[in-house]
């Protein structure tokens, strides 16, 4: 699935796997982050800590209509104020699409699955 | 002054002080702000969430340090604000962990306390940027460790501390790029260190000034101007064209009818431009914005006094003659002009290269149907930028236009009427850059003699030349401009052209390649004259000239 964006030009198609590559990378330069989770914790069992490779477990991006979703889930670290962890990804998740992609998203939910003591 | 022990009173104090010197450096810190989000906040949500913490600590009444920190550090985290604020209350959460329980500390326990702060923050990151904040407080922290190795003294620590942390700092941009690019130190690094610097003025015994800001103006500018480049970055993108900056001179009775109020004039000025810095005094406020109507930000403040020390630049120009220069410089770097230049013709990409590569400094696109103008050679002679410059048209058509040209163009120009692509090829051969003119000239020529070209193209209608019988779209092959076969099939013409060409002095074929000629014809025709004229040998080239499949030179 991609996100199709019009321009003069013609047409852009990014895939929704690039959208979460770039949204997950932005992710886990922000502070208190400690890791992106999958978001099927019931399958799965454990909140898995995802590596790069696998962002886009950890990032939804929904397309409705012209407006585009992203949802993330994410493990941050205790004793971070987490309200304040989860804005500052919101803000660069956003920021980092639209300077990369100039993509406008419309809303970047934030789920914290999990928040871990010390690092893995 | 020897301070060997630290108790609660005084490190609320420093706090406080911290938090003040934080405040009074807000916009600077701002100012700075490009990484992670260029949104211009670090300063103020740093300000924040330290300011949370220092109301709380205001609030308490303790000696204990281990009870003020741990206070301070809840403070911090409830109020934390932005990314950096959030590192800076879990720089302190470590700190006052190291220091729970602990009624006094000594300088060692106090330099621990800054390792635990890092130890803690870098905890709680999975991808630690450097060249931020954590950067600062680590580095910062380790050379307060090696100091406390030292020294007993707690402020001897700071310094040491203060001294790092702004070291630390300035290599910020080399860490990270984008502070590089913008010309930058990180922002919640600056953050850190006004808090730090505040520490050590506490223990020092040092004055604070609290709500002036401790910036020179012109620092400010400076930062503010650099905000506009990471915004402005397309001259269409500017938005207030003026760089306007001046100071009011108050004067008594023009404040009696209008009163000056700092906090409303900086309101009304905010609503004509950006990048708006106002400082004032008593007697004077000094002005810096962006507007795009100084004239009217000019008049509204001259209402409060008299105007003195104007400057007023025009951003646009500014930028477009910076742009302009960039490419000026980059276009033109000065080039010496060089002894001799060569122009030629050629048609097909492949014939330009080959020409380019044997040292043709430009190469006119054209050739048969399609030859090149004088004004697009004179161009071309130009270009090559040099004292003598050699014409190689490579079409008896192009001769003409080329000695016209010559006597147009600026240098001293010699025409070889080189007729076919060989012959030019054999001219350029013939160059060599250490001769005199009218020697290259004469070694040219007798280039040309040396060379027999073969062309294969196909006619275009019936026709007959030369005792030639030819038929449309049957494949005729020229001997140096003259017919001398004609076959329906390509690479019949082109064996029979070869056999008309060579003799028995002849060592070397080049064919070179045309769009029409597949690589299973040329290979064929390699074989045949391989077959057939044992002692030559064959070179190939891809010329992707149109017209002509083959054009063959023979030495």
């Amino acid at each position: 699935m991609s996100i199709e964006m019009s321009t003069k030009l013609g047409k852009i198609g990014i895939t929704t796997e690039v959208i979460s590559e770039i949204a997950g990378g932005a992710a886990i330069d922000c502070y208190g982050i400690v890791g992106m989770a999958s978001q099927k914790q019931l399958k799965d069992g454990i909140s898995e800590l995802l590596k790069k490779e696998n962002f886009s477990k950890g990032v939804i991006v929904r397309q409705q209509g012209e407006e585009v979703h992203i949802d993330m889930y994410i493990i941050v670290s205790y004793g971070t104020k987490i309200s304040e962890v989860a804005h500052n990804v919101q803000n660069k998740v956003k920021y980092t699409l639209d300077k990369m992609l100039g993509l406008s998203v419309d809303s970047v939910n934030i789920f914290i699955q999990g928040v871990t003591v010390t690092n893995p | 002054m020897v301070l060997n022990n630290l108790d609660g009173k005084m490190l609320s104090k420093m706090v406080i002080f911290g938090a003040r010197n934080l405040t009074n450096n807000v916009e600077y810190v701002d100012a700075l702000n490009v990484f992670p989000v260029p949104d211009g906040d670090t300063g103020t949500n740093m300000n924040l969430t330290i300011t949370s913490g220092r109301k709380e600590v205001e609030l308490s009444t303790s000696n204990h340090v281990g009870e003020v920190a741990g206070i301070f550090a809840k403070g911090l985290l409830m109020g934390a604000r932005g990314n950096s604020g959030v590192i800076l209350s879990q720089l302190f959460r470590g700190f006052s962990r190291a220091l729970e329980g602990k009624a006094t500390v000594d300088a060692k326990q106090f330099a621990a306390a800054f390792d635990g702060g890092v130890v803690t923050a870098y905890k709680a990151v999975m991808k630690p940027v450097e060249g931020t904040i954590l950067t600062v407080a680590k580095d910062s922290a380790k050379v307060a460790v090696e100091t406390a190795e030292k020294t007993d003294d707690i402020i001897v620590v700071m310094e040491a501390v203060v001294k790092e942390a702004k070291a630390s700092l300035d290599r910020t941009p080399d860490l990270l790029p984008v502070l590089k690019e913008v010309g930058v130190v990180d922002s919640g690094g600056q953050g850190l260190l006004t808090v730090y610097e505040g520490f050590l003025a506490k223990l020092k015994g040092e004055e604070l000034p609290e709500g002036a800001s401790a910036l020179s103006m012109e620092e400010l500018v400076s930062a503010e101007h650099h905000k506009s480049v990471q915004s402005h970055m397309s001259t269409e993108d500017i938005e207030y064209g003026y760089c306007t900056e001046f100071m009011v001179k108050f004067e008594e009775d023009k404040l009696n009818e209008s009163p000056f109020n700092e906090e409303e004039f900086r309101n009304t000025l905010s609503n004509h431009g950006d990048s708006l810095l106002v400082v004032a005094d008593d007697e004077i406020v000094k002005v810096h914005i962006h507007a795009e109507h100084p004239g009217e930000v000019l008049t509204y403040a001259q209402k409060h006094g008299s105007l003195i020390n104007m400057k007023i630049e025009n951003m646009r120009e500014q930028h477009t003659t910076i742009l302009e220069s960039d490419k000026k410089t980059k276009a033109k770097k000065p080039k010496e002009k060089a002894n001799y230049g060569v122009v030629t013709v050629a048609m097909g990409d492949g014939i330009a290269d080959l020409f380019k590569s044997l040292g043709a400094n430009e190469v006119i696109k054209g050739g048969q149907t399609m030859n090149p103008s004088t004004e697009d050679i004179v161009k071309s002679i130009k270009e090559a930028h040099a004292e003598t410059v050699f014409i190689l048209p490579n079409n008896s058509n192009i001769v003409m236009a080329a000695k016209q040209a010559a006597e147009v163009a600026d240098a001293r120009v010699i025409v070889i009427p080189t007729k076919t692509v060989p012959q030019g090829m054999a001219a350029l051969l013939s160059f060599n850059p250490a001769q005199s003119p009218e020697e290259n000239e004469a070694s040219m020529l007798d280039g040309i003699a040396n060379v027999k070209t073969g062309q294969v193209t196909f006619a275009v209608r019936d026709t007959s030349i030369d005792g030639v019988e030819i038929k449309e779209n049957d494949f005729m092959g020229i001997a140096d401009g003259k017919i001398v076969v004609s076959h329906s099939d390509m690479e019949k013409a082109a064996q029979e052209l070869l056999s008309n060409l060579i003799d028995e002095d002849d060592e070397i074929v080049t064919i070179i390649q045309g769009e029409d000629a597949s690589d299973k014809d040329v290979d064929a025709l390699v074989s045949y004259v391989e077959e057939k004229f044992e002692d030559v040998e064959v070179e190939v080239h891809k010329g992707e000239q149109p017209l002509y499949a083959y054009i063959i030179s023979v030495e």
